[in-house]
């Protein structure tokens, strides 16, 4: 721990990465900004919507990033609540992500009402039998309980930060910390016997409300036979986890090779490939029981569902994204101890993870909805538009935008937990492993030890 | 009856000339002054004020001089009947009001529009219980097709866009035409679907702001006011009686298309306009509940050629549809949904 002045800079260890990131985040911005200004000009007329199939991208996005941001908590408490070893080093960005993911998440249910002007509506006026009336209070909840935890989190390095360095980051870590400066033992364990506290609240309100919840608003569906089962809401929270564990995964990665540059914990690195290839694999085991119950049923509507699902027009999303990337690919990345412990397996399940759970998520809100409710009627048929894609890549610019100006500004990583390796000297051996994903090759880098800032 | 009139008649066989036309319309008119005599009121002023009015007709005399030459006499004979009645001549000046303005103000009666004398002809008739088939408000409302009868002509579809005016896209009536079999022994059956106004409504349910809701007299209303369209509704309806409204018109094919709006759930919400309420909403079939308040038939029963669909009270046991929906050929869609539809159908 920093005596007198402490070396405190979270930012991009490389300068030019830093910008190509942004100059990315800036053009998906701007075309995302045309996008909703085209949506908002045009209205929901600019979506491949129809009566037939009125759920469409917008949904599937929401329930994406409601699920990153529950499976992304439900990682926090393995740290904060149960003390899993280890994990306390990715619980401030597993929080930080699980706002953000939340956020992302609003945006897109906000971008989908087809009146946008009354998206405060649901807290004027209320509907107690309405699963989705109660998730949007308990999103709200979720938010508070998971922005409070992140204060208990981080206080004490807010705190560390305020009266050690100087500058404008110094300032703004001095007014998070709402005026609790102490960095006493003492105030250390009221902030974890706080954090527990709220760790402990949030784990029910995750689970059953926020993600479970989300799930049910698809299982009471009645008129749709392929929600309409118990375990569709356990399946929720299960490929909620197994989202969550990915990102953070992959998050620990690129954040100590593109920010902190601090040495890699294997035993870590190890133990979330290990909980990544366990909810994957319950992941599949749960959707293959569900599939079997579908089909077990003879129910023509599911059965037929199942059917699109397979071997349909857009069974591809299934058997590439969802099985391949979301399954087969990461299994056998994290098979081996070894390349569970190397960052660039690792980082690659990840991401391939989270890529493959969209798949996930689609495949979950555009099937039912392609057979009609009543036969005679028409069959729907739905593939985004332009604006469509646009308009999500935007959301999630935003979310990334976000999370980039958090990551290079707050302490999500403990202060004293990592060595940080010579800012200048660079390279462990890990450094050379750098070149795999897209995000670290373009920055390149790390062992020219980036450091033009 | 006219070959003699001359050779010009004779040359277009069976149609008389305009003079015996005229006298034909005249002989079968009634007399003016034998008609008047019959009322309490002056026979000269009726008759010098029908004589004037057909100058305004012809556009020899000015409805300002008209109303400004009759306005005391007429306050003087009908009295508070003619200061509390609306004159359709004067319309608040709206679109329809044939005087200037200074000429509205002096008159002694009062100002309304011709909607306004309308609804207050209904409004007495029903409080008067003069017409029988207005409404009492305890009713049910109910439906029953009988699909013996249902030919699949459609027009139940057509009157129901016509009377409720819906975009493209949105439809609350449809016709699910179904063939079975093959050749050449094939049968069909046509199902309409309006909106099965349940008893257990899964819409009502899951909608979170509550924009849609059960009415006591059991039509499922849609609040456009409060609606967010979230389409969770139109997900949760068994029989896709729900259609999203995404601000399409009509305007390439009828001028105009927007101008007038049907008042759905008795709400009248002027011309149809971009951004603004039902579109971006969710809407489906109300029974035509604003027709049912009049006393009238919804247009889907009104204008079915077969006979086929019934409205009415199902409160009521003497009524025409609780009968039918007793009969031991009624059915419901999707019975085991638990919906309970106030719409059943004949087998």
């Amino acid at each position: 721990m920093a005596t007198n002045t402490l070396d405190y800079d979270p930012g991009f260890r490389n300068g030019r990465f830093r910008v190509a990131w942004y100059a990315l985040l800036a053009v998906l911005l701007a075309v995302g900004g045309w996008a909703t200004w085209r949506r908002i000009s045009v209205g929901m007329a600019s979506t491949n919507l129809t009566s037939i199939s009125p759920w469409g991208a917008w949904v599937a996005f929401y329930i994406y990033f409601v699920g990153l941001s529950a499976g992304a908590f439900l990682v926090s408490t393995l740290a904060n609540v149960f003390e899993v070893e280890g994990l306390e080093k990715i619980d401030r960005d597993a929080l930080f992500a699980a706002i953000v993911s939340m956020v992302v998440a609003l945006l897109f249910v906000w971008t989908d009402l087809g009146r946008m002007d009354r998206m405060y509506h649901p807290f004027l006026y209320r509907q107690a039998t309405s699963a989705l009336s109660w998730e949007v209070h308990a999103y709200v909840a979720y938010i508070g309980v998971l922005v409070t935890e992140l204060y208990f989190s981080m206080r004490i390095d807010l705190a560390r930060v305020a009266e050690e360095t100087e500058g404008w980051r110094a300032k703004l870590c001095g007014l998070l910390t709402l005026g609790r400066r102490e960095t006493s033992d003492e105030s250390h364990e009221t902030d974890e016997r706080w954090l527990k506290r709220a760790g402990l609240l949030g784990i029910p309100l995750a689970v059953f409300m926020v993600h479970g919840g989300t799930g049910v608003l698809f299982a009471v569906a009645k008129a749709r036979p392929y929600w309409n089962s118990g375990l569709f809401p356990v399946i929720f929270v299960i490929s909620a986890v197994v989202s969550g564990t990915a990102m953070v995964s992959a998050l620990y990665v690129l954040r100590a090779k593109l920010l902190t540059g601090e040495r890699l914990d294997r035993a870590l690195m190890d133990r979330l490939g290990k909980l990544l290839a366990g909810f994957i694999a319950a992941d599949a085991a749960f959707t293959a029981i569900d599939a079997l119950i579908a089909l077990n049923s003879l129910h023509p509507h599911e059965v037929e569902t199942w059917l699109i699902v397979l071997f349909g027009e857009m069974s591809w999303s299934f058997w590439w994204f969802m099985v391949g990337c979301g399954w087969v690919l990461p299994l056998i990345l994290l098979s081996k101890r070894s390349w569970r412990r190397s960052p660039v397996p690792l980082t690659a399940a990840g991401l391939s993870v989270v890529a493959g759970i969209v798949a996930v998520r689609f495949n979950i809100v555009v099937p039912p909805q392609i057979l009609p409710v009543m036969e005679g009627l028409p069959h729907g048929s739905y593939f985004p538009t332009a604006i469509e894609w646009l308009t999500s890549a935007g959301m999630i610019a935003v979310g990334l935008l976000i999370y980039s100006l958090g990551a290079e500004v707050l302490p999500l990583r403990p202060l004293d937990a990592p060595e940080p390796t010579g800012a200048t000297g660079g390279g462990g051996e890990e450094n050379s492993a750098d070149q795999t994903t897209p995000a670290a090759a373009d920055g390149g880098i790390a062992e020219t030890g980036g450091d033009d800032r | 009856m006219s070959r003699a009139d001359g050779s010009e008649a004779a040359s277009v066989p069976s149609v008389p000339d305009a003079d015996v036309l005229d006298g034909m319309v005249d002989d079968e008119a009634p007399d003016p002054r034998e008609e008047l005599a019959k009322t309490e009121y002056r026979t000269d002023l009726g008759l010098a004020m029908a004589e004037d009015a057909k100058r305004v007709a012809k556009g020899e005399l000015s409805g300002d001089a008209y109303w400004e030459k009759y306005d005391e006499a007429a306050e003087a004979e009908f009295g508070d009947d003619y200061r509390e009645t609306p004159n359709p001549a004067i319309d608040a000046d709206g679109a329809r009001q044939t005087v200037s303005r200074e000429t509205a103000e002096n008159l002694g009666c009062s100002v309304g529009s011709m909607a306004s004398v309308a609804e207050s002809m209904a409004s007495e008739a029903g409080a008067e219980g003069e017409a029988g088939d207005a409404p009492a408000g305890d009713e049910k409302w109910g439906m029953v097709i009988d699909l013996q009868k249902c030919v699949g002509c459609d027009s139940c579809t057509v009157a129901c866009k016509a009377e409720n005016r819906t975009p493209p896209g949105v439809s609350y009536n449809v016709v699910m035409e179904e063939e079975h079999g093959e050749f050449p022994n094939v049968t069909r059956t046509n199902v309409p679907r309006p909106c099965m106004q349940c008893e257990n409504p899964p819409c009502v349910q899951v909608c979170p702001v509550s924009a849609t809701y059960k009415m006591d007299n059991g039509v499922v209303n849609v609040d456009y006011d409060r609606c967010i369209g979230c389409r969770y509704c139109m997900i949760a309806c068994p029989y896709g009686a729900r259609y999203f409204d995404f601000g399409d018109n009509y305007d390439d094919e009828v001028i105009g298309s927007g101008e007038v709006t049907s008042p759905e759930y008795g709400v009248d919400r002027g011309p149809r306009e971009d951004g603004k309420s039902p579109v971006g909403n969710v809407r489906k079939c109300s029974m035509c509940m604003h027709r049912l308040n009049r006393g009238e038939e919804p247009a889907c029963v009104e204008t079915c050629v077969g006979d086929a669909r019934n409205a009415g009270d199902l409160n009521d046991p003497e009524s025409e549809v609780s009968e039918l929906a007793e009969s031991n050929r009624s059915f419901q869609l999707k019975e085991s949904e638990g919906t309970d539809p106030n719409v059943y159908y004949l087998k």
